[in-house]
């Protein structure tokens, strides 16, 4: 049946899961093709079979000319169908550029036409023109906030430190609010302390929940 | 592929209806002296230990998280009025009883954040003769209440998709709420589209088109009419 | 809790909140978002909010200098987060609304007069990335005749590829203030009142003009 091999396409796009990318279908979209410029060589020879009888192309209704609106509807579904298949991927690609980054990594590079990465490339590439001209960051704060501190509470003197644009002084059992990411990377520098066998100190993180503590 | 709505694209996360959900104005009762805060999002405070004030949701809940202030349970988050407003639920079964727009997350913020400050505001006893178990239970009962009110209300959504047909251009959902309207925005959209679209009459007049020309296809979804019931 | 069910001290709340900025920022993301179609970017209001953005990374510069209290500083650093999340994810919005329909966009004087001048560029080079996508992959590939970006066919007497928001979609919507009875079809048959606070799923089209007018939110 014309048509059918196209509407694979667009199955295997309804299929795939919101946001995620099937390998780009070259068998079936190369085929599709031939299909269509099938379709355009029988749609011109009926015409030009009827032009030959001397009939009137605008009036004639014979079989030539159904079997020739057959061909051109199916051409058009086909490429329907082709325009589709590309256009919803390409969605899909530039969502990419939100969620993934610029780069790509290898698994997702593998499953687009060459054309797409080309496509990838130029959209991102105007994003980034975008963002530099507006001159905010879209890339970032994909999520509503949260509050970014929590409490810790010095376990051991940890004395005076700098984060960021200001000091604390770390001294033990005083209570802090301090930037989620400062007080991270503080643990870790202490873990690794501690790996050298430099017992320091060590930072209790609570949640930041006092309740928490009340109920306990 | 012309006119294919993105049904993601309007969507809300649940955590940008929670973010919006922050902007609603609680009281407080700060326990320590700090100046006004001129913010972007507005001017709060000054504040002053044991005087309520009014703040952001997002300010009460940081303040609290630092241990400045207890929140004041809202009137509507008691089980008292909770009791009653599920009762009403149940015996309206057209309509919706009003609750914050943002009752849903609210009370979730609450739940997670200042569950001591809830049942004090209930109880009206001392912080000293506060029972961890008797807090518990009132938590809970707060919680479940609030929950059989959703049900009760997503079912009433539910019944009301039923009745929806061809000729229903406008929906009322006098007081639901922001997350319910999330959570039902999906089908209720489809559902109307649906039917907006088997019964609009343009789509049903132009099955007959054979002209001189082969015809465009045009995407207008199917043309049969629907059976009327 | 804000008085929700106090009509009086409710109105006053909402007009104390509209004059905030950032308020009528959240709006604007509200509506963009549950809109089909890419809205009027209100040039003025962004700008005003950019520059109350500026103004506080500058001011907590300040504090850092001056040792004011953290916990003050925490605050404002909260208030701070919260504003940029709202501009980035409403300018992003408007990117995706844009990449989503960018070749119906570009074609349309009336929706590119509805962009920011950057977003006017980002849209006019969408197209143009999209096309040639396109043009390469598909349209290269067929016949004379069938390889127009925007008309299916050389038989199409108007362009019928290119992808349109569906302006008859149903939106949730939530009125300000009354409007009165309301028209929603084009010959008068289906009227609805609209009074303050009502909630409605109503189709977009029929309410478009109310959306931007200010008199009606999408939710």
């Amino acid at each position: 049946m014309y048509g059918r091999r196209a509407s694979q396409l667009l199955k295997e796009i309804d299929s795939s899961e919101a946001g995620q990318l099937a390998p780009f279908n070259s068998d079936i979209f190369d085929q599709v093709i031939r299909e269509c410029n099938e379709h355009n060589s029988q749609f011109q020879s009926l015409i030009r079979k009827i032009v030959e009888q001397n009939l009137n192309i605008e009036t004639t209704r014979n079989e030539d000319h159904y079997g020739a609106a057959i061909h051109h509807l199916s051409l058009l579904r086909n490429k329907r169908c082709l325009m589709a298949y590309m256009y919803n991927r390409a969605e899909v690609i530039q969502s990419f550029r939100w969620k993934v980054g610029p780069v790509l990594p290898h698994d997702i590079q593998e499953k687009l036409h060459f054309s797409e990465k080309e496509y990838f490339k130029n959209h991102s590439a105007a994003i980034k023109s975008y963002i530099s001209e507006m001159d905010i960051d879209l890339t970032v704060d994909m999520v509503p906030p949260k509050d970014p501190y929590i409490q810790v509470r010095v376990l051991e003197d940890i004395g005076e430190v700098s984060l960021g644009d200001h000091s604390v002084s770390l001294t033990k059992n005083s209570l802090h609010f301090l930037r989620r990411t400062d007080a991270e990377q503080f643990i870790s520098q202490v873990f690794y302390l501690f790996l050298c066998d430099i017992l320091l100190s060590l930072l209790a993180i609570f949640s930041g929940n006092n309740t928490m503590l009340n109920l306990l | 592929m012309a006119g294919q709505s993105d049904p993601h694209l309007s969507m809300f996360s649940p955590s940008e209806v929670e973010f919006v959900a922050e902007d609603e104005i609680v009281d407080i009762v700060p326990n320590i002296r700090m100046d006004a805060l001129n913010m972007i999002c507005g001017d709060f405070g000054p504040f002053y230990p044991q005087i309520p004030t009014k703040v952001p949701l997002w300010l009460a809940v940081a303040l609290k998280k630092r241990g400045k202030c207890t929140i004041r349970t809202p009137d509507w988050m008691t089980v008292d009025r909770l009791t009653q407003v599920l009762e009403a639920e149940r015996e309206s079964p057209r309509e919706f009883q009003p609750l914050p727009f943002h009752y849903i997350e609210i009370s979730k913020l609450l739940f997670d954040h200042a569950r001591d400050d809830i049942s004090d505001a209930y109880l009206q006893v001392p912080i000293v003769l506060k029972n961890c178990l008797l807090l518990v239970v009132i938590m809970t009962q707060v919680r479940s209440l609030i929950e059989d009110i959703r049900d009760v209300r997503f079912h009433k959504v539910e019944t009301g998709l039923e009745t929806i047909s061809g000729r229903t251009h406008a929906v009322k959902l006098k007081n639901l709420s922001a997350m319910e309207v999330n959570i039902v925005r999906p089908f209720m959209v489809r559902t109307l589209q649906a039917f907006y679209k088997h019964d609009s009459p343009q789509m049903i007049q132009q099955a007959d088109t054979t002209g001189s020309k082969p015809t465009p296809v045009t995407d207008r979804g199917p043309r049969r009419d629907l059976r009327r019931r | 809790m804000s008085s929700w069910d106090d009509d009086e001290s409710a109105a006053v709340s909402a007009a104390e909140a509209a004059t905030t900025d950032v308020e009528l920022l959240r709006r604007a993301w509200r509506n963009e978002k549950a809109a089909p179609e890419i809205l009027r970017f209100d040039t003025p209001l962004v700008s005003r909010v950019r520059e109350q953005i500026q103004l506080l990374e500058e001011t907590l510069d300040d504090f850092a200098d001056t040792g004011v209290d953290d916990l003050v500083v925490s605050l404002y650093q909260m208030d701070l987060d919260r504003t940029l999340f709202l501009l980035r994810s409403y300018l992003r919005l408007r990117l995706q609304k844009i990449e989503k329909y960018t070749m119906h966009i570009s074609r349309s004087d009336d929706l590119l007069s509805r962009l920011s001048p950057q977003e006017r560029r980002f849209a006019r080079s969408c197209a143009e990335i999209m096309e040639k996508h396109l043009e390469q992959s598909v349209l290269s590939k067929l016949p004379y005749g069938y390889d127009s970006v925007t008309r299916q066919s050389l038989s199409s007497t108007e362009d019928d590829m290119v992808p349109e928001p569906q302006l008859d979609t149903f939106v949730f919507c939530k009125t300000k203030s009354d409007v009165g009875a309301f028209q929603l079809d084009d010959i008068g048959e289906e009227v609805v009142d609209l009074v303050a606070d009502d909630l409605y799923v109503l189709r977009y089209k029929s309410i478009k003009g109310l959306v931007e007018g200010g008199r009606i939110d999408l939710i």
